[in-house]
């Protein structure tokens, strides 16, 4: 590489659609029985520990959900995994990204 | 070792294999015995000074987990085994135990002393390495905690005799000796900081012929990835949950040695499908935070469990070699050929996850909730048997709404423990001396469900 290089930055992939968020939402109480309704999910708020309460169980719970109906595999070993499940928009995006139905 | 020989102030090597021996796969590389001790060893010398100290591991990489225990064992250290980085639980544990450090692998929170576990990309070629030491049984190495439903741990001292049986029983079982063939690895599920996890990932590879895998072995892919890249016999040790989720994901595992489940009882159908679907034996272990592991079987064939090597069952819970009696929450029934049977709970307790909780507790909790006048917690039926149960709420709150009530307790309890779902009735079919008959909660959970 050359000395005036830089490394450009891993970029956030592009948000999904309302819509699509919405329909995560939804998926995620209805698999959890969240005791909230869908629209009450803020996009940008935490999904674990103090934002939505969700747990470990939960956590495997989504991946199986979201395999099932998106068909994307979740994954915890790569650096990313933190941001990915930051938020509902943050996992939306990321299945957005690599959904094959 | 002789499980009789625990309690005659003798002492046993802090590892009983040889110094060439894998220990662990981590990040595509094979780690040596003698590799680990040297880490160890150059960890030890940076830990805190004091003789008597209190190591918090955090570590989540397993590797850096067993590099941390080993360094406080060669210090002198107990190690405090807790996974709850909050600020709250380490200051709890600071506040019950002396002179606490925290280890860990990420950012450690809360002014506590820290030494971080930095490991060189390279692992250092061992030069002449320090000797092992023996260790003398009765010392106390570790502490485990069973948490409940609440902030306060309830601490179970293990020494370092009753682990050391506990493993050479388990080696023995599950063929993991030097003399058994071809060196198992291990890839399991469980955080080390969990009683079943620390004795098959941390204790195991130092008493042991057996590997620890160290990487990504949360989620169905990772599990199922990690395992391919692994060399026979592979042995995956995991629990119900995670059964459940990676029979559920469809791939085929590459081929198990065998598979092993614990921190709740595992459905028949489970079993049933772990042995049809992945041509391996599905074996279960019975163990409590309290007791370690006591016994195993194989669970399509066994209805009765088969003790570890010097466990007995007796009248009021079991004998562990190196620990003595222990009264356990589950009853036992002592059957024929030295089997046990597990009866079901002595209490109120119940087990979400490998986690506790009494329900005479909880819904104390419950009824301190800021308008809550009466309220109950129920366990579902298939609880011992659905690995994702949660428990319910009837409460009792006039004018308060499900989420008021759910934010309050949200304070009180673990995120594991919240109601779900919640049920807001009038009030509770309480007898005239105020008590919930578990007839009139039947009925209250039928006109509830016909009504919601």
């Amino acid at each position: 590489m050359s000395s005036g290089a830089s490394v450009p930055e891993l970029a956030a992939p592009s948000p999904a659609s309302p819509q699509q968020e919405a329909e995560l939402a939804k998926l995620i109480v209805s698999v959890l029985s969240l005791e909230v309704v869908p629209e009450d999910i803020q996009p940008e708020a935490p999904l674990f520990n103090q934002g939505l309460g969700l747990d470990s169980i939960d956590a495997l719970e989504i991946a199986l959900a979201v395999s099932k109906t998106y068909d994307v595999k979740l994954r915890s070993d790569d650096e990313r995994n933190h941001r990915i499940f930051a938020s509902l928009r943050s996992l939306a995006a990321h299945i957005e990204k690599h959904r094959t139905r | 070792m002789p499980p009789d020989l625990v309690g005659q102030g003798l002492a046993w090597p802090l590892i009983d294999r040889p110094m060439s021996d894998v220990v662990c796969r981590r990040a595509g590389r094979a780690i040596t015995v003698g590799q680990l001790l040297a880490e160890a060893a150059t960890l030890a010398a940076r830990l805190p000074a004091a003789a008597e100290a209190h190591a918090i591991n955090l570590c989540a990489d397993r590797y850096r987990m067993l590099v941390g225990f080993v360094a406080a064992l060669l210090r002198g250290h107990v190690t405090l085994l807790n996974a709850d980085a909050s600020p709250a639980r380490l200051g709890l544990l600071a506040a019950t135990h002396a002179g606490c450090y925290v280890l860990a692998d990420g950012t450690a929170p809360n002014g506590l002393p820290m030494v971080a576990i930095q490991l060189d990309p390279e692992p250092p070629v061992p030069g002449p390495l320090p000797p092992v030491p023996a260790i003398p049984l009765d010392r106390i190495v570790a502490v485990g905690f069973t948490s409940g439903s609440t902030a306060e741990p309830t601490a179970h001292p293990k020494p370092w005799g009753a682990l050391v049986a506990a493993a050479s029983a388990a080696a023995e079982r599950f063929a993991l000796r030097a003399a058994d063939g071809p060196r198992a690895t291990i890839l399991a599920t469980v955080p080390p900081q969990h009683m079943y996890g620390f004795e098959t990932t941390i204790m195991l590879p130092l008493q042991a012929a057996v590997t620890i895998y160290a990487g990504a072995s949360f989620f169905p892919s990772d599990v199922l990835d990690s395992l391919a890249a692994l060399p026979p016999r592979r042995l995956l040790v995991t629990t119900p949950l995670h059964l459940r989720a990676l029979l559920a994901e469809g791939r085929r595992p590459a081929p198990l040695a065998a598979v092993i489940s614990a921190t709740a009882p595992l459905a028949a159908g489970i079993a049933a499908a772990v042995e049809r679907d992945w041509h391996a034996p599905m074996l279960e272990i019975y163990g409590a935070t309290e007791a370690g592991s006591m016994a195993s079987r194989r669970t399509i064939q066994e209805a009765d469990w088969l003790p570890y090597r010097g466990v007995e069952c007796r009248a009021e819970g079991v004998y562990v070699p190196g620990l003595g009696e222990v009264r356990l929450g589950d009853l036992l029934k002592a059957g024929p050929g030295g089997r046990f049977r597990l009866l079901g709970r002595r209490s109120d307790m119940v087990k979400l996850a490998g986690r506790r909780a009494s329900l005479a507790d909880l819904n104390r909790r419950l009824l301190e909730v800021e308008g809550v006048r009466d309220g109950v917690f129920v366990a579902p039926d298939d609880i011992e048997r659905n690995p994702a149960a949660r428990l319910a709420a009837y409460v009792v709150a006039p004018g308060r709404s499900v989420q008021e009530i759910l934010a309050g307790l949200r304070a009180k309890l673990e995120p594991l423990f919240l109601p779900r779902p919640v049920w807001l009735v009038p009030s509770l079919p309480r007898d005239r001396l105020g008590k919930l008959s578990q007839r009139a909660l039947s009925d209250l959970r039928l006109t509830t469900a016909r009504n919601g």
